[in-house]
């Protein structure tokens, strides 16, 4: 599959603070990657440089088989971007934005089109300081949409929107991807990320910690499964002694929750402990490692280290 | 340049849904108008001799103010970063920001002009020339007006240091106090402001001789313009992430502050940063706006000269005082027929009898009560003795000795001294005592009639006075004023 961004060895250095740390990525033809770290990891930076907005210090950007930093203008052609807040003057109404944005590229969508996809038809002619968060952010995503781009890139797109906006937003990007666009958005909702995402970059420190799709990176860290037993009379203290494999016990009534790393061999033991004791089984839940796991586990493995013990 | 087009045109649309934009660029300039209305309203011509004072106002608010407090507010709220995502290269945006700015401080001017109509104002000499210069302005203010948001950060940053540059042009650079009322000193600083080149340029262009007259306030202000938008563009930050940076912008700043540097040494080099009291420059076409008034000023409407001389050489400057206190040397034309003599008292009833009162401080005359001090009155008696002898009071025109006599009140009351309420009566008795009443009623209309004709006095120092008027104008407009209190003391009419 063609590579839409290729970006190899990307620094970017604030003063004394390197944000970036030789950060590299494919993003393939059509599919929605995502930038998945904490605050303060290097998304943004990375996502800066990348759309034009900031000089990396060092590394290669292409973008469209362009290279970014040589022809800044030529991938702007190509690109449609919608920052983490867009701000526009105040008075300026949301059709008026939409055609003047249109001006600025060779070719552009109808102000109309663009209007009726981003559900802003009954607001076009409202003044952007009377807009709602939900609808300054359907704004932006219509001017990243304006000069019909290859790529789409969204920083933190989510951020601060309610479930209902988020939602719709969610729907959007699935929409691009149908359509056969290209998208790449940075976030540090891990649901998001999951639910809209082929392929992920897990990025830490202004690095790239792991990168894969999200069941590759969940299959390939190694983790505890989580195992939840609930029974209709409280088990007795000595239930689970010498079973082997149970860590970070925690006892909540008739509630037992622990992690561990042999589930198959523990299932078979506790239903055989769970027969003779006739404690009355309520649920049983056994659940495979999460990608929050596994993010906490590659940005946060003091903590990981620390809660294991 | 479609992109350059659309972005200008929306420019300019957003300024016109502000509230705030409008207030500070249409409302204020015409408060300013007002004011100088108000502070000038003696004048035989409204506002024509301060419009150029007017219009800099104008232009130094719109460029200096509003130009980097829209860019600054603008960049701080995050509206550049996201053009920046777009293909609109820098100089677009700049470019159409600075053009849309023109704009609307040209309908502001224009408004300005309106209103300074319909308070009586008469047509600039020459219109044409101060839209040109009133273009180079703008243009040298806009400049300057990109280079202050390259420099601030935030908009209160934007108006501090607009003020460190408004204020010091406003009081002593030659925009809201005319330079030949300002010391030396001062003056000479003014020659490094630009706001004085605005002025002349644009006054030049109202009463003077137009653009050719005033072709080194252009050149200043060209410069200083090219290097400022030039500087302006170059230092644009799109991001309020990117703080101002003395390494990035210390390049581009020094040029700006030499440009100013180089025009001010240029002017001191020409002579021409001084403004003399009678305003004689050794070279007429380097005479700022503010000398080339001590001519006279010609407004748009022709008015008839004196007899004998010949129109247009009645704006001759006068010459610079001799190293000894001797009068200006005064034209004496030959009053044949008189020219008084035609005078009707239809002619003197019509006369604006609107004066300030005489316990006023414009053109006062003391009352029977108001006792002069002890120094006061040894002036007034030096005055009242050397006016028997002093030779202008004998000028072969009856006109012009009385019009000498008048400036014998006008110019201690121009330049304020303490003496000034005292001496008017001094001429007046003077007057009563050379010339029937009726005759003098003639003459005084006449003089009412014609403020502007004539030859003028601005030294008094033959007369034991140490009284040098800086502003003929001024000086001028006095003489009128008590020609009309004598008057209305002759005739029996009340004033005010």
């Amino acid at each position: 599959m063609p590579t839409t961004v290729s970006v190899r060895d990307l620094r970017k250095r604030y003063g004394a603070v390197e944000a970036v740390r030789g950060v590299s990525f494919e993003v393939r033809q059509g599919e929605v990657f995502g930038l998945l770290g904490p605050n303060g990891a290097g998304k943004t930076s990375t996502l800066e440089c990348l759309v034009g907005l900031r000089r990396p210090d060092a590394g290669v950007i292409e973008v469209c088989g362009l290279d970014a930093r040589r022809s800044p203008d030529e991938v702007k052609q190509r690109i449609g971007v919608a920052l983490q807040s867009t701000s526009l003057q105040d008075k300026i109404t949301p059709r008026e934005a939409i055609r003047l944005f249109a001006s600025f590229y060779r070719s552009a969508v109808a102000p109309a089109d663009l209007l009726r996809r981003f559900a802003l038809e009954a607001r076009a002619d409202v003044a952007f300081d009377t807009l709602s968060g939900g609808e300054r952010q359907r704004l932006a995503l219509a001017l990243a949409f304006v000069n019909r781009p290859e790529l789409v890139v969204l920083d933190e797109p989510t951020t601060g929107l309610d479930p209902a906006s988020r939602r719709d937003l969610h729907d959007e990007i699935r929409r691009m991807k149908a359509e056969g666009c290209t998208v790449l958005l940075s976030t540090h909702y891990l649901e998001e990320a999951e639910a809209l995402c082929d392929r992920i970059a897990i990025i830490d420190a202004g690095r790239v910690v792991a990168t894969g799709t999200p069941a590759e990176l969940t299959a390939a860290v190694e983790t505890r499964h989580a195992v939840t037993l609930v029974t209709r009379e409280e088990a007795p203290a000595d239930f689970l002694d010498g079973l082997a494999g149970v860590e970070q016990l925690v006892r909540e009534g008739a509630r037992l929750r622990f992690q561990t790393p042999t589930p198959e061999r523990i299932l078979v033991e506790l239903a055989a402990r769970l027969d003779r004791a006739q404690l009355g089984l309520v649920d049983l839940r056994i659940q495979r490692a999460s990608l929050e796991d596994v993010f906490l586990r590659l940005t946060h493995p003091a903590d990981e280290t620390e809660a294991g013990r | 340049m479609k992109a350059w087009g659309e972005h200008l045109a929306m420019s300019i649309r957003l300024h016109f849904r502000n509230r705030m934009a409008l207030i500070y660029g249409y409302l204020f300039p015409l408060i300013f108008l007002v004011a100088f209305w108000v502070l000038y309203r003696h004048e035989n011509v409204p506002l024509l001799r301060h419009l150029g004072e007017l219009l800099t106002v104008s232009v130094l608010g719109g460029a200096c103010f509003g130009l980097p407090t829209t860019l600054v507010s603008e960049r701080e709220r995050g509206v550049w970063r996201r053009y920046r995502l777009t293909p609109l290269p820098t100089w677009a945006v700049v470019a159409s920001t600075a053009v849309a700015r023109y704009v609307l401080i040209l309908t502001s001017g224009l408004l300005q002009l309106v209103l300074a109509f319909a308070l009586g104002m008469t047509a600039p000499a020459h219109g044409f020339d101060l839209w040109v210069a009133f273009t180079l302005v703008a243009f040298a203010f806009i400049g300057l007006g990109l280079v202050i948001a390259t420099l601030a950060d935030t908009v209160p940053a934007v108006q501090a240091l607009g003020q460190c540059l408004f204020l010091p042009m406003l009081i002593i650079g030659g925009v809201a106090v005319q330079l030949s009322r300002l010391p030396p000193w001062a003056q000479h600083v003014s020659a490094f402001f630009p706001g004085r080149y605005a002025v002349e340029a644009m006054q030049t262009c109202v009463t003077g001789g137009g653009l050719g007259e005033a072709g080194f306030a252009l050149g200043a202000l060209l410069v200083i313009g090219v290097i400022g938008c030039t500087a302006g563009g170059r230092l644009f930050r799109w991001d309020s992430q990117q703080r101002f940076s003395w390494s990035r912008s210390l390049p581009w700043l020094v040029p700006v502050l030499a440009v100013w540097v180089a025009v001010g040494v240029a002017a001191e080099v020409r002579g021409r940063a001084l403004v003399p009291p009678t305003g004689v420059l050794a070279n007429p076409s380097d005479a700022p706006a503010s000398a080339l008034l001590v001519a006279g000023g010609p407004v748009a409407t022709p008015r008839p000269a004196t007899p004998g001389t010949k129109p247009g050489t009645e704006l001759a400057v006068p010459p610079a005082p001799a190293p000894t206190p001797t009068p200006t040397p005064i034209p004496t034309p030959t009053p044949v027929p008189p020219v008084w003599a035609a005078i009707t008292p239809e002619d003197t009833a019509a006369l604006r009898w609107d004066v300030p009162p005489d316990r006023g401080v414009v053109a006062p005359i003391a009352g029977d009560d108001e006792t002069p001090d002890e120094y006061t009155e040894k002036e007034v008696q030096t005055v009242r003795r050397n006016l028997i002898t002093w030779k202008p009071g004998f000028d072969r025109d009856e006109v012009q000795r009385v019009r000498n006599l008048l400036y014998v009140a006008a110019v201690p009351d121009s330049v304020q001294l303490p003496v000034e309420r005292h001496l008017p009566m001094v001429v007046y008795t003077h007057l009563t005592d050379l010339y029937a009443k009726e005759k003098l009623v003639k003459i005084l209309t006449y003089i009412a009639k014609n403020p502007e004709d004539g030859g003028i006095i601005l030294n008094l120092s033959d007369l034991g006075l140490e009284a040098v008027a800086g502003d003929p104008w001024v000086v001028r407009e006095r003489a009128y004023l008590y020609a009309i209190k004598f008057l209305a003391r002759l005739t029996g009419r009340p004033v005010g």
